[in-house]
């Protein structure tokens, strides 16, 4: 009987530890790239000479898009196939590097600038890119974002400004002009409040000062360096250059110039009070623009950054960002095709018909913006003044936190110099 | 009787399982919180005690989140226990309402919590929510707040959320504990003229203590996994007043990529629940009686 049972454990193991082999080889098989996924063995023979590469990206509202662009590569390229995942970005920016680490996922993949660009980097997983012909598709001033010590390791792929999107025609019909100081940025202001207007929806309960901050503290701490000087203890966020930040937010709150609750409210009620036009302007970005036009076509719409200082000490007009960074994953064993896609979406056509459908700019050269929003829009990327998102050079997360902790503070009631203090003290638990 | 040796094979699949699945990520765990790996790369080096000292001492909002967790898991061990059991109460008789009513209010434990985060994040919606709306039609304007986004009140918001998510799981076990007390017992306290109050604290709480023991363990464990309601209500904010342990654990590794850090944190945070889970088996346990 002992001999039986023991017999039979033995059996039992053996079964379960062939079978774990069995799957593991399968998914070796799968991984190579050699079977298809779909299972059938037909199908598995048709497509024995394809390459599929995987294609991760956050912008899971571009996928039909993206679906069509891969149809016409796959077209163009007969021998390599697209898979295509995406990711909410949230998850995005924290499951990224996971994926790139065995090669099997994500042979294009795309990062954002700052802290991402950063630790992947680190981790050594950005092909250089450098050599590569269809990096002179991309307009060379958006191309620094993606560098690192002299490689082009990245290509951004999109151009956002973050900065308020307002609505133009209710401006020409209040006869409002557009404000070039913190005086007439003040009296826009007062004369929307006065025709019960809301000036700027904030949607503080999702985006939260995000993308404001940016804007809000261009022109008070004009220095490039601030938040790598600040993570590097030369600067502290109780100066003056933070301090004015937060008073004009405070200022923003106090006088209605957000609506009530700003904190409490998320990006869908924020973009509903814009289409429907109780409020001005909405707190976001360009990104924001075709789901606002979506909501209401009859919406003319333009950039309208908050001007905090007095007409003289305006430095910069606007805030950019270079994004949705295209690259290679340096595990990958199909680094060409991988190149191959990107050359491909670096196209101007394919480039042109990616903004259009999805409302985006990009730093492509010679794309044609065919809808009314971007035409109004572009100028933006040649003629005007916009420095680099500063939030995005903000290297910790606990500091970039920190941050936008002590704007909600403030929009919360706290003090600037309190909330300032507070977060002080969390940068410099997180600096070495 | 003499066991077979040979019976103790049988534990091997189960040994090898729980290995696995829980010996070696908590082992795990604990050796990388003595390092300060980033998660990502092959390459670390070892601090020592270097980040228990920070979390203890050097870490503003890894104190702030223990409070916050503390006070939410207050809020919900409280008001669940109460709630679960006053409507078991009312509940335990097995009438077809009854049965009714205790799947009507079981319904939301079975909802994913992204689905209710999702919910209440609309009723608690300052300008749109029907919270504030049906607050403003009773004439309770003064009432109507910014729940979510009003630092103050957040985390008792979430934790209220947290309670209509799984009283009616807590219910249920009130309710199996109450049939399995003596209905004797009840008859004799009636001839004895105890009064409502009298039979429900010699008879009913001290005999339900068994139940009890579990629902407020078990509530105070969930509390302390309440990750994916806060993360997908308030993501911690604003300004971290609702960034709870597990919310800041996942901050720290997966943004801040310090999953050296964070693996400390988790350590700390696992000796918090057992410690806490340990102090309330005890206090239980003795008061439990038996007639």
């Amino acid at each position: 009987m002992k001999k039986k049972l023991g017999m039979f454990a033995g059996l039992v193991l053996f079964v379960v530890l062939m079978a774990a082999c069995a799957a593991d080889s399968s998914q070796e098989e799968s991984d190579s790239g050699d079977s298809n996924s779909s299972g059938s063995e037909d199908s598995s023979a048709e497509n024995q000479d394809t390459t599929e590469i995987s294609f991760i990206h956050w912008r899971g509202e571009d996928e039909e898009v993206f679906d069509d662009i891969i149809g016409q590569f796959e077209e163009e390229n007969p021998g390599i196939s697209v898979q295509m995942n995406t990711y909410p970005s949230e998850q995005y920016q924290s499951n990224a590097q996971q994926m790139l680490r065995d090669g099997s996922t994500g042979d294009v993949f795309t990062s954002f600038p700052g802290t991402q660009f950063e630790t992947i980097n680190n981790a050594g997983f950005f092909t250089d890119l450098s050599d590569e012909e269809f990096v002179n598709n991309f307009a060379e001033t958006s191309l620094e974002v993606g560098q690192s010590e002299g490689s082009q390791l990245a290509v951004p792929y999109q151009m956002v400004f973050n900065m308020p999107v307002y609505n133009k025609g209710m401006f020409e019909e209040l006869g409002i002009e557009v404000p070039t100081s913190w005086s007439e940025y003040q009296a826009m202001a007062e004369t929307l409040k006065e025709n019960d207007i809301t000036p700027i929806a904030f949607p503080g309960a999702d985006i939260g000062p995000n993308q404001m901050m940016n804007s809000m503290m261009m022109n008070n701490a004009k220095n490039e360096d601030i938040f790598a000087q600040l993570e590097s203890g030369e600067e502290t966020l109780t100066n003056d250059w933070w301090i004015n930040t937060l008073e004009d937010f405070q200022h923003f709150n106090e006088n209605g110039y957000l609506q009530e609750d700003a904190l409490g409210t998320n990006q869908d009620s924020a973009m509903q009070m814009v289409a429907d036009e109780e409020a001005a302007m909405l707190a976001t970005g360009s990104y924001h623009m075709a789901s606002l036009k979506e909501l209401n076509s009859d919406l003319e719409l333009g950039f309208l950054p908050p001007i905090t200082v007095s007409e003289e000490e305006v430095e910069y007009e606007g805030i950019h960002t270079a994004t949705f960074m295209l690259a290679v994953n340096k595990n990958s064993e199909k680094k060409e095709e991988a190149k191959a896609f990107i050359e491909f979406l670096s196209q101007p056509d394919i480039a042109s018909q990616y903004a259009n459908e999805t409302g985006q700019h990009l730093t492509v050269n010679d794309v044609d913006y065919e809808s009314e929003s971007l035409q109004n829009t572009s100028h933006w990327i040649d003629e005007k003044d916009t420095r680099f998102q500063p939030r995005y050079l903000i290297k910790e997360a606990a500091v970039e936190d920190a941050v936008l902790g002590s704007i909600e503070n403030v929009l919360g009631g706290t003090s600037p110099e309190e909330a300032a203090d507070e977060a002080q003290q969390v940068v410099e638990e997180n600096i070495d | 009787m003499k066991i077979s040796k040979t019976i103790y094979l049988f534990f091997i699949p189960g040994l090898i399982l729980y290995s696995i699945f829980f010996l070696y990520p908590t082992f795990s765990a604990v050796f990388y919180s003595f390092t300060n790996w980033d998660g990502i790369s092959a390459n670390f080096n070892f601090v020592g005690f270097e980040n228990y000292t920070k979390a203890v001492t050097g870490d503003s909002v890894f104190v702030k989140s223990v409070g916050n967790n503390l006070e939410f898991m207050l809020f919900v061990v409280i008001f669940q226990t109460i709630i679960a059991l006053i409507f078991a109460i009312f509940l335990v008789k097995n009438t077809k309402v009854n049965y009714m009513l205790r799947a009507l209010f079981f319904f939301p434990t079975i909802l994913s919590s992204v689905s209710v985060a999702f919910i209440w994040t609309f009723v608690y919606d300052p300008s749109l929510g029907i919270l504030n709306q049906i607050l403003s039609l009773i004439g309770l304007d003064f009432l109507a707040l910014n729940w979510l986004g009003n630092g103050d009140i957040a985390i008792y918001a979430l934790a209220f959320t947290q309670v209509w998510f799984h009283a009616g799981q807590m219910l249920i076990i009130f309710v199996a504990g109450l049939h399995a007390i003596p209905f004797d017992l009840y008859e004799a306290a009636k001839i004895e003229g105890a009064t409502k109050w009298q039979t429900f604290k010699k008879i009913t709480w001290p005999l339900l203590a068994p139940s009890a023991t579990i629902v407020i363990a078990y509530t105070t464990i969930q509390s302390f996994q309440a990750f994916d309601l806060v993360f997908a209500m308030t993501g911690g904010g604003p300004n971290n007043t609702t960034e709870i342990l597990s919310t800041y654990i996942y901050e720290v590794a997966f943004r801040g990529y310090d999953f050296g850090y964070a693996s400390a944190i988790s350590v700390i945070f696992m000796c918090v629940i057992a410690l806490i889970t340990y102090l309330q088996f005890k206090v239980l346990r003795s008061n439990r009686v038996s007639y």
